[in-house]
C-alpha cells in the first residue's frame, strides 16, 4: 500500500521519463499487443515473448512493429523449464530489461489493443516495477469486449480463435506471438469499422 | 525483418509480378506494406480521387473495379486474391480513372510506390507485367458512348467486347504519314518503307487533297506508267474520303464499301478542308472486329487446350455482360451465347477424340438441361448424354469402354473451362448415361410409360437435348421415340405436370416474395427453383403434349404455343416475356457474383426492379391453372 512512498525518492530510469513526456500530446496511433507468458499469475509469471504492430489511419504498418523473445533464463531455471524455444526462435532475443525498454519506446502514447489486454498490461506493469518504473498510462481496447459490445453479448467470453473464426481470419500454420498480434490487428480493423470508432 | 513480413513475402511470391523477385527483395517490400481491411462495399478510391502513394494487392476477398458512364456503373474487372490493381500512380500523374470497391469484406496490402519503383526499374519482367496490366486500350479511350477514358488496370482484364458495332469506335493511326503534293514519288516510297505503312496522305496546307497507297504504287509506278521521279500528285487517288473523329466501326465500314476505298482520312471537322487527324485502314476494321462472336467461334475451333477454351469462355462472359448493359434483347444474347457454348463443347469432344483416336462406332453427344435449351448464359454445371449406335454384342464392351473414356475426358476438359460437374451425375461420363441407342430407347420407354416407378432416375432435363457432336440421325431416332411415346400418354403428362407444379410458389399469400429462410442464402430469393424452373418445366410439358418438334428454347416454346393454342395466347405471351425478365435478373446477378445466379439478393434491387420481378411472377398463377385444367392432374397428386 505504501508502494508509492517507497518509490517516491527513487529516480526513474531515463526511458521512463521519456515515455511520460509523450503523453503531453494526444495519441495518433494504435498499438496491437500480444504477449506469451509462462502462466496467468502476474506476480509470479513472466513474459516470454512480445509481438506488436502499429495501426495508423486504419492500416497495419508492417514496418512499425516490435517483436522479441525475452531471455528469461533465471525464471526457466528456477522452474526447471526447457529453454529450447528460445534457441529455436528466429525472433530477436533480448533480456527482460532491454525488451521492456524498447517496447515502452515503441508503444509511446499509443492506444493499446489486445485480446484480454488488461492481463497483458498487468504483466507489463509487473515487469516495469522490477525496473523501478511506474505503471503504464496508455488507454486500452480489448477486441473481445469490442466484439461483445458489437453483438450485445454479455454472458460469454470469446477466445482469439473463436473471434478469428467468426471473422474468417485464417489460422496460421506457424503460430507465434507476432502472428497473434497480426490476427488481433486484423480483427481490430474489422471491429473498428463496424463499431465506427475513429 | 519480422515474422509477419516473412509471411506476406511468402504470399506474394506466388503471384505475378512478384514471382520475378527474390525472396530477399520480397521481404524488403513486405516489411514496408500497409495492411488494410475493407468492409463490404467500402470504397478504396474512386474516379477523380487524387492518386494514392501506394498500389494494391488483394490478400483476401474481392475488389470490383468499375467506371461510371452515363450514370451507369460498368464493372471493368474483379480482382481476386493475389491480383494487383491501382497501378495508375506508376504511369500517370492525373487522378484515378476508376473506382475500386470491395465486393465483399477484403484485406488489402498497400505497397508504397516509392518502395517498389526500384524493383520495377531493375527488372524488365516486372515492368512488362505492370505495363500489360495497365495497358491502355486506345480503342476505348475514344469510346464515344461512354465519353470517359476507360483504362484497363489489372492483369486479367480482357478487352471490353461488344457485338454492337454501331457503338464500337475504332482505333486508328492518328499520326499518319503526310507528304507535300510536290514530293517526289521515290522519296515518298522511301518514307513509307521507313515508317512501315502502306499509305501516305497528300496534303496542301495540311488539308488532305489525296492519298497514295501501295495499290497506287503497284498499279502506276511498278507498271512503268509513271517514272519514280514524278511528283506525288500525279499518282495519288483523289479526292480522299474524309470522316470526322470518333467515327464508329459500322460507319467506317459503310463508307469504305460505298466509295470502294481501303482507307479513310480522318480530319478535324470531317471535310477535306480541315487538318488531317489520322487514317483508318481496312486493317483497323479487322482489328476492331476481333472481339465479335464470329471471331470467338473461329478461335474456339482452333483452340488446342482447355486453357484456351477457358479464356474464350471468359471473353464470352464479358460479351454477355456488355450486351446486357447495352440493352441488347436477351433472346438475342442467349442465341449467341448458345452457339458459342455449343462450339466450346463441340471442340472439347473433338479434342478428346484427337487424344483417344477415332471412335469405333457412330455416336451422338447430346447436351441436356439448360444448354440443351440454349439458355445457358452463365457458367452452370454440365449436363450431357452420350448415345452410340448398336454394335455386335461381342464388341459392346470395348465400344462402351471407349465412349466412357471419351466422355470422361470431355467432361474434364469442360470442367477446366469452367463448367462444373453435374452434382447429380447427369453426364455422358456416367455409366448410366452412356449407352447404345437400343438401351436409350428402352430407357425412354420405361420413363415415359411407367413414370414414377423409377422416378429416381427420371429428370426432366433429359427431355431438353441438343446434338453437339456426332450423328444427327441418332438424335432424330431419339426424338421419334419420345414423341411416339408421348402421344396420348396421360400418365406421363400427369407426372410431368405434377413435377412442374410441385416447385414452391414464389409469392406468399400476401403477394410478397418468399425468401430463403435459412442456409447460406438466407434472405435471398431463389430465382431458379421458384421462378424459372416452373416456367421451363411447364413450357416443356405443353410443347411435348402439343406434339411440336424442334423447338428447344423456353421463350420460343411459349411463343409457339401462343400460335398453336391461340385461345390462351395471352397467358403464353406474358409467360414468354416473364421468362426473359427473370433470366435477365438471374444473369445479371450471376455475372455480378461470378456464380450461377441461382439466388438473387432482393435487398440490392431498386424499387422498380423489385416491382418488375414481382410482375414477372404474376403470369405463373394463370399458367398453373391452365396446366391443371388441361391435364386434370389427379393420378399423382
Amino acid at each position: 500500500m505504501l508502494d508509492w512512498l517507497k518509490n517516491i525518492n527513487k529516480e526513474h530510469p531515463e526511458f521512463w521519463k521519456n515515455y511520460l513526456t509523450k503523453f503531453d500530446s494526444k495519441p495518433n496511433r494504435f498499438v496491437v499487443l500480444s504477449t506469451e507468458t509462462s502462466g496467468l499469475n502476474p506476480d509470479k509469471d513472466v513474459i516470454l515473448s512480445v509481438g506488436a504492430f502499429a495501426i495508423v489511419e486504419d492500416a497495419i504498418i508492417i514496418k512499425d512493429s516490435f517483436e522479441s523473445v525475452l531471455l528469461q533464463y533465471q525464471f526457466l531455471q528456477d522452474h526447471q523449464l526447457s529453454n529450447d524455444f528460445i534457441i529455436d526462435s528466429k525472433m530477436k532475443k533480448l533480456t527482460e530489461p532491454e525488451a521492456i525498454e524498447s517496447l515502452i519506446d515503441f508503444i509511446g502514447n499509443a492506444v493499446l489493443v489486445g485480446h484480454h489486454i488488461n492481463f497483458n498490461i498487468e504483466m507489463l506493469n509487473e515487469a516495469l516495477e522490477r525496473l523501478d518504473c511506474g505503471r503504464l498510462r496508455n488507454e486500452a481496447l480489448d477486441v473481445d469486449m469490442m466484439y461483445r459490445k458489437h453483438k450485445d453479448i454479455t454472458d460469454k467470453e470469446f477466445t482469439l480463435d473463436d473471434l478469428c473464426e467468426i471473422y474468417k481470419i485464417p489460422k496460421s500454420d506457424r503460430p507465434s506471438t507476432s502472428e497473434n498480434a497480426y490476427r488481433i490487428a486484423l480483427l481490430f480493423l474489422k471491429l473498428k469499422s463496424r463499431l465506427g470508432i475513429k | 525483418m519480422n515474422t509477419i513480413a516473412e509471411h506476406i513475402a511468402d504470399f506474394l511470391k506466388e503471384y505475378p509480378p512478384f514471382d520475378n523477385l527474390t525472396f530477399q527483395e520480397l521481404s524488403e517490400i513486405a516489411s514496408n506494406i500497409h495492411v488494410l481491411n475493407l468492409e463490404k462495399n467500402a470504397i478504396l478510391f474512386q474516379i477523380n480521387d487524387v492518386l494514392h502513394d501506394s498500389f494494391y494487392v488483394v490478400a483476401s476477398g474481392t475488389i470490383n473495379l468499375s467506371t461510371i458512364a452515363d450514370a451507369e456503373e460498368t464493372i471493368l474487372n474483379k480482382c481476386h486474391e493475389g491480383d494487383v490493381f491501382g497501378l495508375r500512380p506508376f504511369f500517370a500523374k492525373n487522378n484515378y480513372m476508376m473506382t475500386a470497391k470491395a465486393r465483399e469484406e477484403s484485406i488489402i496490402y498497400a505497397i508504397p510506390i516509392a518502395v517498389f519503383r526500384p524493383f520495377v526499374a531493375n527488372n524488365s519482367n516486372v515492368l512488362n507485367f505492370l505495363l500489360e496490366s495497365f495497358a491502355v486500350n486506345s480503342r476505348h479511350t475514344k469510346d464515344t458512348v461512354s465519353g470517359s477514358k476507360q483504362i484497363s488496370d489489372t492483369g486479367f482484364y480482357v478487352d471490353q467486347q461488344t457485338e454492337m458495332q454501331y457503338i464500337q469506335s475504332l482505333s486508328y493511326n492518328n499520326s499518319p504519314l503526310t507528304a507535300d503534293q510536290n514530293s517526289i514519288v521515290k522519296d515518298v516510297a522511301q518514307l513509307m518503307t521507313n515508317a512501315m505503312v502502306d499509305n501516305v496522305v497528300v496534303t496542301e496546307k495540311k488539308h488532305p487533297i489525296g492519298i497514295v497507297t501501295e495499290a497506287d504504287l503497284s498499279s502506276k509506278i511498278a507498271t512503268g506508267r509513271y517514272p519514280i521521279t514524278e511528283t506525288i500528285d500525279k499518282i495519288m487517288s483523289s479526292p480522299v474520303v474524309t470522316v470526322i473523329e470518333n467515327v464508329s466501326l459500322a460507319e467506317a465500314q459503310l463508307l469504305m464499301l460505298k466509295h470502294n476505298v481501303s482507307h479513310l482520312c480522318v480530319t478535324k471537322d470531317g471535310t477535306s478542308k480541315s487538318v488531317v487527324k489520322g487514317i483508318i485502314s481496312e486493317h483497323d476494321l479487322i482489328v476492331a472486329q476481333a472481339s465479335n462472336p464470329g471471331v470467338l467461334i473461329k478461335e474456339i475451333k482452333r483452340a488446342q487446350l482447355a486453357k484456351d477454351l477457358k479464356q474464350i469462355r471468359d471473353r464470352l462472359s464479358d460479351l454477355i455482360q456488355n450486351s446486357i448493359q447495352k440493352n441488347v434483347p436477351l433472346s438475342h444474347i442467349t442465341n449467341i451465347a448458345g452457339e458459342i457454348n455449343l462450339a466450346i463443347i463441340r471442340r472439347a469432344v473433338e479434342l478428346s477424340i484427337l487424344d483417344l483416336g477415332s471412335p469405333p462406332a457412330r455416336f451422338a453427344w447430346l447436351s441436356t438441361g439448360s444448354q440443351g435449351r440454349k439458355e445457358q448464359l452463365l457458367l452452370t454445371d454440365q449436363d450431357s448424354i452420350l448415345i452410340f449406335e448398336d454394335v455386335a454384342p461381342e464388341k459392346y464392351r470395348d465400344v462402351k469402354d471407349y465412349f466412357l473414356r471419351l466422355a470422361k475426358r470431355t467432361s474434364s476438359i469442360l470442367e477446366k473451362v469452367g463448367y462444373s460437374y453435374c452434382p447429380n451425375g447427369h453426364m455422358g461420363s456416367n455409366m448410366l448415361w452412356c449407352k447404345s441407342l437400343t438401351d436409350w430407347t428402352k430407357q425412354y420407354n420405361s420413363w415415359m410409360n411407367t413414370p414414377g416407378e423409377n422416378s429416381n432416375d427420371l429428370s426432366s432435363i433429359f427431355f431438353d437435348y441438343e446434338i453437339v457432336f456426332g450423328e444427327p440421325k441418332i438424335e432424330e431416332a431419339l426424338e421419334n421415340v419420345i414423341f411416339k411415346n408421348a402421344t396420348n400418354n396421360t400418365l406421363f403428362f400427369d407426372f410431368l405436370g405434377n413435377d412442374a407444379l410441385r416447385k414452391n410458389s414464389p409469392l406468399s399469400f400476401f403477394k410478397k416474395l418468399i425468401l430463403e429462410e435459412e442456409g447460406p442464402h438466407k434472405g435471398k430469393f431463389d430465382i431458379k427453383t421458384r421462378a424459372l424452373m416452373p416456367l421451363i418445366d411447364s413450357a416443356r410439358l405443353l410443347i411435348l403434349s402439343s406434339n411440336i418438334k424442334g423447338i428447344k428454347n423456353t421463350y420460343l416454346r411459349f411463343k409457339q404455343l401462343a400460335i398453336t393454342d391461340s385461345k390462351n395466347a395471352e397467358i403464353y405471351l406474358s409467360c414468354a416475356e416473364a421468362f426473359l425478365t427473370l433470366s435477365k435478373f438471374r444473369t445479371i446477378e450471376g455475372l455480378k457474383n461470378d456464380d450461377s445466379g441461382e439466388y438473387v439478393n432482393i435487398k440490392e434491387f431498386s424499387k422498380i426492379d423489385r416491382e418488375k420481378l414481382k410482375n414477372a411472377l404474376q403470369p405463373m398463377k394463370d399458367l398453373e391453372e391452365l396446366i391443371k385444367s388441361k391435364f386434370q392432374l389427379t393420378q399423382f397428386s
